[in-house]
């Protein structure tokens, strides 16, 4: 017998979407015949899922776009934004990348969703006698089966995420299991074999109308669901992704006189709620976190989480401060701004500029009582550095190394930074720059007084003395003609080139490795046997971009070794957002444990590009007796090739 | 007017040595302007103190007492001192730069339409009195403009108390005027610092030990140069680190931050986050057997040596030098 | 409680100083300017006092027009309202500075005075007590902590060689404090967007009626002879040991 004429309207409309030749293959069985009884049944379950689905998410767009405008949010230019949409979204390349195999599950899931976009579309049209896609015509069956095709990597991929959720439980997804998690993996998974099983149907089955409901149930069920806790992230991350402010850790100007940072629900940006009701609790932040994982309070997850459940209760025109109920003050000042968090995040949630906002807010409220960070704060008010050393003993120390003054004849404007003008370790580092810089002949010099570039401050949310700073420097180098700075400090070279841009225009700035990687031809090279493995600091390599330079320098050198968490994944010293200025750390320290995963790469030298990364892994190393590495900056390392002049730092 | 008079001060039953310097700049400045020398003691019980006084080359000692000059208040001192002064008519009041002196001369000299000269470290032709300004940083000499008595307080260590000679002075009393009404402040007991907790930032003479200890067991070494000077002890953050020594003793960025008149830095390198805890310090000694440690580059004095042979020696030394 | 606090502003630690042409005093151009270190403990003693008793915290400054910038940042940590006497200070001793501000005091009739221990470029530490006499007030001084009581206040005062002392006295009273007594907090954001709202009253010295004569006079300004360079002590352990001891007793002082 042959099969009923389809009783749908647009076959007999939409004459090209009919095939003209039979198939042999199965082709996918829809139902016929839905009554009117069916049809108003379909359609109430239909209107009853989507108010209950409308009911939870209406609330939550409504509170997103009742938060306060981003005052520096600029739609243009859309390039950027189009790129991350395809690359981040569509190609789920940061997904995959970061976490290949559960990320690969991840995507063959979202690309089942895409792909089912048609699918489901047919589908519940053909429940409302309005079927437009007929499985038996060409496109129809070229789509089916290409769609037949994602389900089943679609069901093999939730499968797999539904074993390492529940089975495998890593715990960065966290100590709860989620069951509704495991419902909705449950409904997908079920999605997917009622898609699958109706090719082994005919149309006019009961099983045929039987799967047709279980899939339609499992929508209808499915729908309200989206907009509970993390699976509204099926909704939002696209956007999200597209709207991110794009950059990395870009820290957005205070608005007006009555801004001081991220205070209460009022401060919270439409970007923020976004981003806040983006999550999608991976915990790759967490698994990537210093602090997180070396016993601190600090869980950047639970940073965004709070915020979500901030919202949720309280809602965006609260007066009740951020840090209380679900954030902690204690927490947000474990944060070393490593980033490695905001790198993660697949969903575009941006930690950095949330988590420093919050800083601000405590700190420009006066909110923040802390004996170091308030020492920091007075140095820095009163005094030219962060260590509330005497300026004279930077004199000193110019003096001794016979650093020509900048008077803007110089090519270059050699920045020494607080580490480099005042630290024992960080003016080696300086001193060997200098060796090579005059080897090289080129031109520099020094300004006569510096003031802190504002880094420490600037990160702990400071705006007073930053700003102080920043205009105080940006002064100093208009007076003194700098046009290009060199420094052997990636904090102040992001500071400078970033953060300096909210009060004026900056010279142009670049790291020492850099600049050696540039000079790497006419520098003599030495090419050892003795192994080093390269740090990648968190300010130049996620910040910047910058980890081929610093590499190419130290293979000049010798052989390079890569530890474990290297790149983009460096596992940070533990000095930044000014915590290297703040007391005791709890629990292990992170510099430690870092360290020790430095060590036991069987590295004979550990090579480093900050002065800060230098000055903790010193202190680290020395636990670990006399067998442990040397420590060298890649100055240090390009200096020992050049013949000596005078006594070399680095023996 | 009747010449130089010295304000004595008596510190636990004794008169202090800073006192007897003060008689030594008072000495000087008699013999350089010609003047007759004298001591006045307030208080209430000095017969013993006032015995002693009179064996230095003065000309008279007088003992200001009253039962309300038993236990040193601002009112008192000064409501006596005013009453001896107007009879007297010193031209000059030489006092020792104390507390207690900082406390009650200021507002002694206003009473009499005068300014103290305070804290000076050098008598100079005219006479001028050299004090410095800016933290050490410059000198200055100040001149007594017009009439009247000229109040002026010595430096402890400017002029050497050991250099004066025997003499013999007369001894007389003095008796002033003071109601109880007038004193205005209750002085309580003097104490110490709570003795389980180790208050670093307000000691005034420490020692700090670093890693050139090698073994907690040489601890003592250090300990007892401690002892001897009367100093509290310190560590670098390793010694802390290991447990030799608990962490409130740790001098750094990250432990205590201290300005004493001494710091004595024992066989520690002085990286940065050390120095950064510690210069504030007025007088900085370091003993290392590195000369390149850059500890020296902060250091007012610095012995490059084997701590285990100076730090022993040091101490005989400084217990001989309190003598 | 209403308390009063006087401050001064002095060059910045770092600062590079020059003596200038007369010798008399150094030369102040390009000179960073600072609240100078124990006064701002003694603003902080002031702004604890009001924190737990309330009240209002003024703060009275004398000095030329730089001297506003100094006032601006106590009130941004806190303090309500202030006081300007603007005048050159040019030859004033300490009892022609004290009688400018007690001019200024007497009208504000406050329950405490407060200064810091003394000041980072002259250091005579005497203001606080010379006011205290042409007030007519009790007074203490070095002081790091004050607890206000029924009869008055409690205070702790420290003596030499770690020992410290407690005092009671009636209000009205004057302190001095001494540097480390609390931990100072730092100017944020806020407080100076609400320190443009706060009353700066300004006065001149002739207003105050005041016409001091020195009675003492800074006659020269010189560089010490020693520079502060270490000084590496030779010769054996021993008698290392002993050259240090006797310059730690001489020179130094410190013994």
């Amino acid at each position: 017998m042959q099969p009923a004429r389809r009783d749908d309207w647009t076959s007999d409309h939409v004459w090209w979407l009919r095939s003209p030749m039979t198939s042999t293959l199965p082709v996918l069985a829809e139902p016929q015949h839905f009554d009117l009884a069916e049809k108003l049944v379909f359609a109430g379950l239909a209107v009853g899922s989507g108010t209950l689905f409308w009911r939870r998410f209406g609330p939550i767009l409504k509170r997103i776009l009742a938060s306060k405008k981003d005052p520096d949010f600029r739609l243009r230019p859309l390039g950027r934004r189009a790129w991350d949409f395809f690359w981040e979204v569509l190609c789920q390349a940061k997904v995959i990348r970061q976490r290949p195999l559960p990320g690969l599950a991840h995507a063959f899931v979202f690309w089942g969703f895409c792909a089912f976009a048609l699918v489901t579309l047919n589908h519940c049209a053909v429940g409302l006698g309005l079927g437009f896609l007929d499985p038996a015509g060409w496109f129809g069956q070229l789509y089916f089966y290409l769609a037949a095709a994602f389900a089943l990597l679609c069901a093999a991929g939730i499968s797999g995420l539904f074993v390492r959720r529940f089975l495998v439980r890593p715990r960065w997804l966290g100590e709860k299991l989620s069951w509704e998690s495991g419902f909705i993996a449950l409904l997908v998974f079920l999605l997917m074999v009622t898609y699958l099983a109706a090719f082994a149907t005919a149309d006019t089955s009961e099983a045929a109308r039987v799967l047709w409901w279980a899939h339609t149930l499992c929508l209808l069920v499915f729908l309200p669901i989206i907009p509970h806790t993390k699976h509204l992230h099926l909704l939002l991350s696209p956007a999200t992704v597209f709207l991110s402010r794009g950059g990395f850790s870009r820290i957005p100007p205070l608005a007006g006189d009555e801004d001081f940072g991220l205070v209460a629900g009022t401060d919270l940006t439409q970007l923020v709620s976004l981003q806040a009701y983006s999550c999608v609790e991976c915990g790759r932040c967490t698994e990537h976190c210093p602090a997180a994982n070396t016993g601190k309070v600090l869980n950047p997850k639970e940073i965004v989480l709070g915020l979500r459940s901030y919202l949720s209760e309280l809602g965006p025109a609260s007066a009740e401060s951020l840090l209380g109920k679900y954030n902690s003050q204690e927490a947000i000042f474990q944060c070393t701004t490593c980033g490695a968090c905001e790198f993660q995040c697949p969903v575009g949630i941006e930690h950095l500029p949330i988590l420093i906002g919050l800083r601000r807010g405590a700190v420009n409220t006066g909110a923040w009582e802390d004996d170091h960070g308030g020492k920091l704060f007075l140095a820095l008010e009163r005094g030219s550095n962060a260590l509330g050393m005497s300026a004279t003993d930077r004199d000193k120390f110019v003096q001794k190394l016979e650093l020509p003054i900048f008077d803007g004849t110089q090519e270059y404007c050699l920045w020494l930074g607080c580490m480099g003008g005042y630290d024992p370790k960080g003016r080696e580092i300086i001193a060997d720059f200098v060796r090579v810089m005059r080897y090289l002949d080129t031109s520099f010099g020094v300004l006569r007084k510096e003031k802190c570039t504002g880094d420490p401050v600037r990160r702990l949310g400071n705006d007073l003395v930053f700003q102080q700073l920043a205009e105080a420097n940006l002064e100093a180098m208009a007076l003194n003609n700098v046009k290009k700075i060199v420094s052997i400090c990636p904090h102040c070279v992001r500071t400078i080139q970033e953060d300096w841009k909210e009060y004026g225009t900056p010279p142009e700035v670049e790291h020492h490795s850099e600049f050696l990687a540039r000079h790497l031809e006419q520098l003599p090279k030495i090419r050892g046997e003795e192994k080093i493995v390269f740090h990648d600091p968190c300010y130049l390599g996620r910040y910047r971009n910058v980890y081929d330079e610093p590499r190419a320098v130290v293979r000049a050198s010798a052989q390079l070794v890569e530890a474990p968490r290297s790149g983009e994944r460096s596992f940070c010293c533990g000095a930044g957002g000014g915590l290297a200025f703040l007391g005791e750390e709890t629990g292990e320290r992170v510099s430690h444990v870092r360290a020790k995963e430095l060590v036991d790469t069987g590295a004979t030298t550990v090579g480093t590009a900050c002065p800060f990364c230098n000055t903790m892994f010193r202190d680290a190393l020395a636990t670990k007796g006399s067998g442990a590495p040397q420590l060298l900056d890649i100055a240090q390392l390009t200096a020992r090739a050049l013949p000596t002049v005078g006594p070399s730092s680095a023996n | 007017m009747s010449g130089v008079w010295v304000v004595l001060e008596e510190r636990n039953g004794k008169i202090g040595r800073i006192s007897w310097e003060a008689v030594a700049a008072g000495l000087k400045l008699g013999a350089q302007l010609g003047l007759a020398v004298n001591a006045v003691l307030p208080g209430a019980r000095t017969e013993v103190l006032a015995a002693e006084a009179a064996t230095k080359p003065l000309a008279k000692v007088v003992r200001l007492v009253h039962a309300l000059l038993g236990a040193y208040t601002a009112d008192g001192y000064t409501i006596a001192l005013e009453q001896f002064i107007r009879a007297e008519q010193p031209d000059y009041v030489i006092l020792p730069h104390t507390y207690q002196v900082r406390d009650y001369a200021p507002a002694l000299a206003a009473r009499l339409g005068q300014v103290l000269i305070g804290d000076v470290t050098a008598l100079g032709e005219g006479p001028t009195f050299v004090r410095q300004l800016m933290q050490g940083r410059l000198s200055g000499d100040y001149r007594h403009a017009g009439g009247g008595t000229c109040f002026v307080s010595v430096q402890s260590g400017a002029f050497r108390a050991d250099q004066i000679e025997g003499g013999s002075a007369q001894v007389e009393s003095f008796t002033p005027t003071i109601e109880p009404a007038q004193i205005r402040t209750k002085p309580g007991e003097p104490f110490r610092g709570s003795a389980q907790t180790v208050d670093l930032g307000s000691a005034q003479l420490i020692v700090s030990v670093g890693r050139g200890i090698k073994e907690a067991e040489n601890l003592p070494i250090v300990q007892e140069l401690a002892a001897a000077l009367g100093a509290e002890l310190a560590a670098s953050r390793p010694i802390c680190d290991n447990g030799w020594l608990p962490i409130e003793r740790q001098v750094g960025s990250s432990g205590q931050t201290v300005a004493p008149k001494l710091y004595l830095a024992v066989g520690i390198l002085g990286a940065i986050q050390h120095l950064v805890g510690m210069k504030g310090s007025q007088c900085v000694v370091a003993i290392n057997k590195d000369p390149d440690a850059p500890i020296f580059e902060v250091a007012d004095y610095g012995i490059v040596g084997d701590l285990f042979e100076v730090v022993p020696a040091l101490t005989e030394a400084v217990k001989a030098a309190k003598q | 409680m209403k308390i009063l606090v006087a401050i001064k502003q002095v060059p910045e630690r770092d600062a590079q100083v020059h003596i200038d042409a007369s010798g008399t005093w150094i030369d102040e151009a390009g000179i960073q300017w600072a609240l100078n270190e124990s006064d701002a403990y003694a603003l902080e003693e002031a702004l604890q006092l009001k924190e737990k008793h309330g009240g209002e915290v003024v703060v009275v400054s004398a000095g030329p027009e730089r001297v506003g910038s100094t006032i601006r940042e106590a009130l941004a940590k806190g303090a309500d309202r202030a006081i300007h006497i603007d005048c050159a200070m040019g030859r004033l001793d300490a009892l022609g500075v004290a009688q400018l501000l007690a001019a200024a005091i007497k009208s504000e009739s406050p329950d405490l005075t407060l200064t810091g221990l003394q000041s980072d470029d002259l250091g005579y530490g005497q203001t606080g007590v010379i006011l205290s006499e042409l007030l007519g007030l009790p007074h203490s001084s070095l002081i790091l902590h004050v607890e206000k009581t029924e009869q008055g206040l409690t205070v702790k005062r420290e003596l030499e060689e770690g020992w410290f002392q407690t005092i009671e006295l009636p209000l009205p009273a004057v302190l001095t404090i001494q540097s480390g007594g609390n931990k100072l907090r730092y100017a944020t954001l806020m407080g100076i967007k609400k320190a443009k709202t706060k009353e700066v009253r300004r006065v001149t010295a002739q207003e105050l009626g005041t016409t001091a004569t020195p009675v003492v006079s800074l006659a020269r300004i010189s560089a010490p002879q020693k520079q502060k360079s270490t000084q590496m002590i030779g010769g054996s352990p021993k008698e290392a040991a002993a050259a240090l001891a006797e310059k730690l007793k001489f020179e130094a002082r410190v013994l």
